[in-house]
């Protein structure tokens, strides 16, 4: 059972974390984010929202007949991964968790069942 | 800034706790200045979504409220931390949208009243001023008029085109669009926020799945002449008022010629 802001920390402990986010995917608005990204939360916030929004309905398209529901989204680039899970909750969200791990210090496999595990606890 | 947001951020400024009763629009909640919960009579409140979703029964919610409140309905298990202040904060967010560019009723200040809910998300004032901008400006990138806000959803009867890519919310407004529910109508019969049945509409209305607005029947005022069609080859219409060579025009123009005289 665990709140917003414990969340968060559960996030930024999973080995290889570099920062995290917690959106409101709906208004694409940062609920609340590790403090010392030094990135502007706002902003990146917001472009995650649509990088989820277009991945979303480019799915949508290229699976004709399913209808989509994504786990968790994944990018790697030459710098780290970005893992993206989006939650439903009462509210009607989607709350997405957000975290960005070194390339070199993390485990994908791990992070993404840590996410899980985190996710199961966030919501009921 | 509206006026309402100018008290709050008086009341922010001198740490003030307490409600503010915004007529019937809707309360704001205060503690040591900061904005606690927030509600508005056109928003869902939280306690309208727990319903909604089937969490809890009407019956069950009142009889927490009434004995052990917030504590209880989190210990009891059925909503975790994160949710309810995930829910606060979106049915605040989704309220001060709505409710702070109201004007006209006279705000009424109680100090030391609480909301049941309150304390699980505080908001400072500058803040939430800024998001509503946000999501004000985020509104009119998508489509820039905010007449589809406030009229009637109609869907068009066929698809300009071949396919079209629906999300969740925006297949929801469809399905409950009678062509009488204006936005924020629908939003309390799906019970989503209004603002996400906002979004919902005015990305329909980008993607020209909305019908044009009904043109409203020009309105008939006794005396007043009727507005002449509008036509490119015909003579334009005298500057200024119609001139006659009736009586009654001459004797005012008289009687003013001569208070004139009488002025200098």
């Amino acid at each position: 059972m665990l709140g917003i802001d414990t969340c968060l920390a559960e996030v930024m402990s999973i080995p290889g974390a570099l920062d995290a986010m917690l959106v409101d995917h709906t208004s694409g608005m940062a609920v609340a984010f590790s403090s010392d990204s030094g990135v502007d939360a706002d902003r990146s916030a917001a472009a995650l929202t649509e990088a989820l929004r277009a991945t979303t309905d480019g799915l949508a398209r290229t699976c004709p007949g399913d209808v989509v529901r994504i786990d968790d989204m994944l990018i790697t680039t030459d710098k780290g991964h970005h893992l993206l899970r989006p939650l439903e909750t009462l509210f009607e969200g989607p709350l997405v968790i957000y975290v960005r791990l070194d390339l070199e210090r993390s485990n994908l496999a791990l992070a993404r069942h840590r996410l899980r595990s985190i996710s199961s606890r966030l919501t009921t | 800034m509206t006026k309402l947001d100018t008290l709050l951020a008086g009341l922010a400024r001198e740490r003030s706790t307490g409600a503010l009763r915004v007529g019937r629009s809707g309360t704001i909640f205060l503690s040591e200045g900061r904005v606690t919960y927030m509600e508005c009579a056109q928003t869902p409140s939280v306690e309208r979504l727990l319903t909604a979703r089937g969490r809890m029964t009407e019956t069950a919610l009142r009889a927490l409220r009434a004995d052990g409140g917030c504590a209880r309905l989190l210990q009891e298990g059925s909503i975790t931390p994160g949710e309810l202040q995930y829910a606060v904060l979106g049915a605040v967010l989704d309220a001060a949208f709505f409710l702070l560019p109201m004007s006209g009723t006279r705000p009424k200040f109680r100090p030391g009243e609480e909301h049941w809910l309150g304390g699980q998300w505080f908001f400072d004032v500058a803040g939430l001023v800024r998001e509503c901008a946000r999501r004000r400006a985020q509104l009119a990138e998508i489509w820039p008029s905010a007449e589809v806000d406030s009229l009637p959803v109609r869907p068009v009867e066929r698809l300009p085109g071949h396919a079209v890519t629906l999300n969740r919310v925006q297949w929801e407004v469809l399905v409950r669009a009678d062509h009488q529910a204006t936005p924020l109508e629908v939003a309390k019969r799906i019970g989503r926020s209004g603002y996400s049945v906002l979004l919902a509409v005015r990305r329909l209305a980008a993607a020209g799945l909305l019908a044009p607005p009904m043109p409203e029947l020009p309105k008939r005022v006794r005396g007043e002449r009727a507005r002449p069609p509008h036509d490119r080859e015909a003579a334009p219409l005298p500057l200024g008022p119609p001139t006659t060579g009736d009586r009654t025009d001459l004797a005012l123009l008289t009687r003013l010629k001569k208070a004139l005289e009488e002025l200098s």
